[in-house]
């Protein structure tokens, strides 16, 4: 592995991209979580520059830090989340998997050029990058499911204390062929072919350990800036903005509190560091929400759906206006069971249920029905699982939404601690908690 | 057989840089091995011959139990040779094609050959009308047997070979989509296995000088997935597809892509194009 030169020598440290701007989380987007540098952003442009879609390739995300990327860092244009099987049968095998796909990772999310072999061998690398791979935003964010634990008598006791296999809820209609999994891994990036080299790169060299589950694509379009300079969240396949009340993804303390497993949860301490993440495939019936009038659409949601406002909130009103249910107790405004109401209802009490929703729209073909396959990979983060995402879609049972969706698939998994610098690992803290049981009598 | 240790290691200095070593010519060298790989075939084309025979037997006497216990052990030499197929691929699509091979399915006649017969002898539990696909199936199966000896094996077809075959059964057999209809896979996998397996056999003495690791790796995978398929063996075989548990599909998923990724490499390592 050689260093990454990008081909343009010169970065403006502050300056995000236009793509990093238009589909990062609400006004936050320019300066990433953590003072994470851009490398390779933009400046002023003349005629001779490479066009824009190049310029946002050289964008780094850093794989090193407490915390996996890909969580609280900006969401970019492309996701895909691949869940699979693992053959690990010894705290050895999990160690060396770990290190294999830590390596696989830094080198991805760092991007460089690809190794090459006597043109007798097959090649390397893929090759679907060029024979220089430029970071274009990726990260890689792992995370473990219940069964990797559930299976193995010398991990079982280190599970997380919440992470369970998903049970079906009242809409569900689960197929098993694109649930659950011992490893999830989200991959983000500009680009979907970034994503796919990486997942390619990935299930190459990890076939030993790694057994494909199931894999699902998506994408947000990107927006342009709204009137007031402010950036719009990307919209959901009903038409919707999606995100607009998400909470601020670049406050580290909101984040420490929502997010990030730490000693305040009780959760084993290999676990510090790390999320619960809710994968939810959903699919939305886009025919019959097409053939339902614009009002009830915004009834159902609760929201505009040209500005994504608040329902109520006046003329000029933007998504990121505060709905006030305070005087609209009787939902005469927004209706009691509209889907932002009944997910968040803001009282004192639903602070607790608060999550990171970190979602991309999916679109796979056509159905045996023979009506468009389209719907929403929801992801979630949270600290904790009962209280986020279980709590949130129990009081989102029966929602007036439910007759347009139908969650088909998912997970819940624990996505790992971060690694620290280049002499860590992924799930580190794991492996040595594994080792400290085996050697410490009980 | 072995390279002179004065050719081998300057072979290993020129070439040390690509982690390939080469033979001034590879073929001399494989000469023995791919000798000792037509025998094995010509033995299993032989035995594919006479079992054939006795399964065909059972058909045109109407006997469906006889002819269903017969259906997996004739395969097993049909599949143990599977790495070269290539080589005979006219043969093979009549004799091992699939219903999915054909656009209207079961339905097509052109769907000929050992699935067809197992459509029939299972889902409609007769041997009516299989007469003719069964003196089809014999005739290619004498046809296969009679052309091997004339048959030239270029060493790249049969070095690829071991990984084309674990290819095919990581995209196409290991969800058991190959016997669907008798659940037999399991017997098709462990001849799969063997016959890949025989390969690498024959070419460990030479690709051991140059990589003892990669012979070790693969070595312990072409055991695990021996004793995983152990597990199941029967009195008289194999369980049915289905008593394959999750875990252990999942193992021999990984094995088998991961036998298929390592020895793609194989013929690079003999430096033959
Ligand atoms: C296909 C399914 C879904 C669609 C189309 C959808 C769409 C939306 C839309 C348009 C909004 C308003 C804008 C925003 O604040 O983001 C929203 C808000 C929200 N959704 Fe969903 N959603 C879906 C599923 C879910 C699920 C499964 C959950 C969690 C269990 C969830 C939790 C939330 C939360 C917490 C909010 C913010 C409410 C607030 O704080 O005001 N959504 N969703």
């Amino acid at each position: 592995m050689t260093t990454f030169k990008p081909s343009r020598p010169k970065h403006h440290p502050r300056g995000a991209s236009r793509r990093q701007v238009l589909v990062g989380f609400g006004t936050g987007a320019v300066a990433l979580a953590g003072g994470r540098a851009l490398a390779g952003s933009e400046g002023d442009e003349q005629v001779a520059v490479a066009p824009k879609g190049n310029a946002d390739q050289l964008q780094r995300q850093s794989f090193y830090g407490i915390h996996q990327a890909g969580i609280t860092t900006a969401r970019p244009a492309a996701g895909l989340v691949t869940a699979f099987d693992l053959i690990v049968q010894s705290p050895d095998d999990l160690e060396t998997m770990l290190r294999l796909l830590t390596e696989r990772i830094s080198f991805l999310m760092h991007g460089g050029e690809t190794p090459t072999a006597d043109p007798k061998l097959p090649p390397p690398d893929s090759g679907i990058l060029g024979p220089v791979i430029e970071p274009d935003n990726l990260t890689i964010t792992v995370s473990f499911g219940a069964s990797l634990f559930e299976g193995r008598p010398w991990l079982a006791p280190l599970k997380p204390r919440q992470l369970v296999r998903m049970t079906q809820f009242p809409n569900d209609a689960l197929d098993r062929d694109i649930c659950h999994g011992d490893l999830a891994i989200q991959f983000n990036a500009n680009l979907q072919d970034t994503n796919i080299h990486a997942l390619r790169d990935i299930v190459k060299n990890l076939s030993q350990f790694m057994v494909l589950r199931w894999s699902q694509e998506g994408s947000v379009p990107v927006a342009a800036p709204m009137e007031d300079g402010r950036e719009p969240t990307a919209r959901n396949f009903l038409g919707f903005h999606d995100g607009s009340a998400n909470p601020n993804s670049t406050d580290t303390a909101l984040m420490n509190e929502i997010v990030w497993v730490g000693p305040h949860n009780d959760e084993p301490e290999w676990a510090h560091g790390g999320t619960y993440q809710a994968v939810r495939i959903i699919r939305n019936f886009v025919e019959r929400w097409d053939r339902t009038p614009l009002r009830e659409q915004e009834e159902i949601f609760g929201r505009a759906k040209a500005t994504g406002a608040p329902l109520g909130a006046g003329p000029g009103a933007t998504e990121y206006d505060t709905p006030d249910y305070a005087s609209d107790p009787d939902g005469a405004i927004t209706p009691l069971d509209a889907h932002i109401r009944l997910a968040n209802p803001r009282t004192r009490a639903s602070e607790e249920n608060l999550i990171l929703r970190r979602a991309f729209n999916y679109s796979n073909g056509v159905a045996s029905s023979g009506q468009l396959d389209q719907g929403l990979l929801f992801i979630a983060y949270q600290a904790d699982l009962e209280k986020g995402f279980i709590a949130v879609q129990n009081r989102l049972n029966g929602e007036p939404l439910e007759e347009y969706i139908k969650p088909v698939g998912g997970g819940y998994f624990y996505a790992l601690p971060g690694v620290r610098d280049p002499g860590d690992y992924l799930g580190r803290s794991l492996v040595e908690a594994v080792r400290r049981r085996a050697t410490s009598p009980s | 057989m072995r390279l002179i240790p004065v050719v081998a290691a300057s072979v290993v200095a020129s070439t040390a840089a690509y982690g390939l070593a080469l033979a001034a010519d590879v073929t001399l060298e494989l000469v023995e091995p791919i000798t000792e790989y037509k025998i094995y075939v010509a033995e299993n084309t032989e035995e594919l011959v006479k079992d054939t025979e006795e399964f065909v037997a059972a058909i045109k006497a109407g006997d469906v139990e006889k002819a269903k216990s017969l259906f997996a052990p004739t395969r097993t030499s049909y599949e143990a040779v599977e790495p070269i197929a290539e080589l005979f691929s006219d043969l093979d699509v009549s004799i091992d094609a699939r219903a999915d091979d054909y656009e209207q399915g079961e339905k097509d006649p052109k769907f000929t050959g050992f699935h067809r017969i197992e459509y029939v002898l299972w889902e409609q539990n007769t041997t009516d009308g299989l007469g003719e696909y069964a003196d089809q199936l014999q005739a290619d199966v004498t046809d296969l047997n009679d052309r091997i000896n004339s048959l030239t094996f270029p060493p790249e077809v049969v070095v690829g070979g071991a990984a084309a075959l674990m290819e095919e059964v990581a995209a196409t057999k290991i969800s058991g989509e190959e016997d669907r209809y008798s659940r037999t896979d399991l017997w098709d996998f462990q001849a799969n296995f063997d016959g890949s397996e025989k390969i690498f056999e024959l070419l460990k003495p030479i690709v051991s000088e140059q990589d003892p690791d990669f012979v070790a790796k693969v070595q312990a995978n072409f055991d695990q997935v021996d004793e995983t398929l152990a597990k199941y063996k029967t009195d008289h075989g194999f369980e049915s597809y289905e008593k394959l548990t999750d875990s252990d599909r999942a193992l021999l998923a990984s094995r088998v892509n991961t036998l298929a990724e390592d020895l793609s490499t194989l013929r690079g390592k003999l430096g033959l194009d």
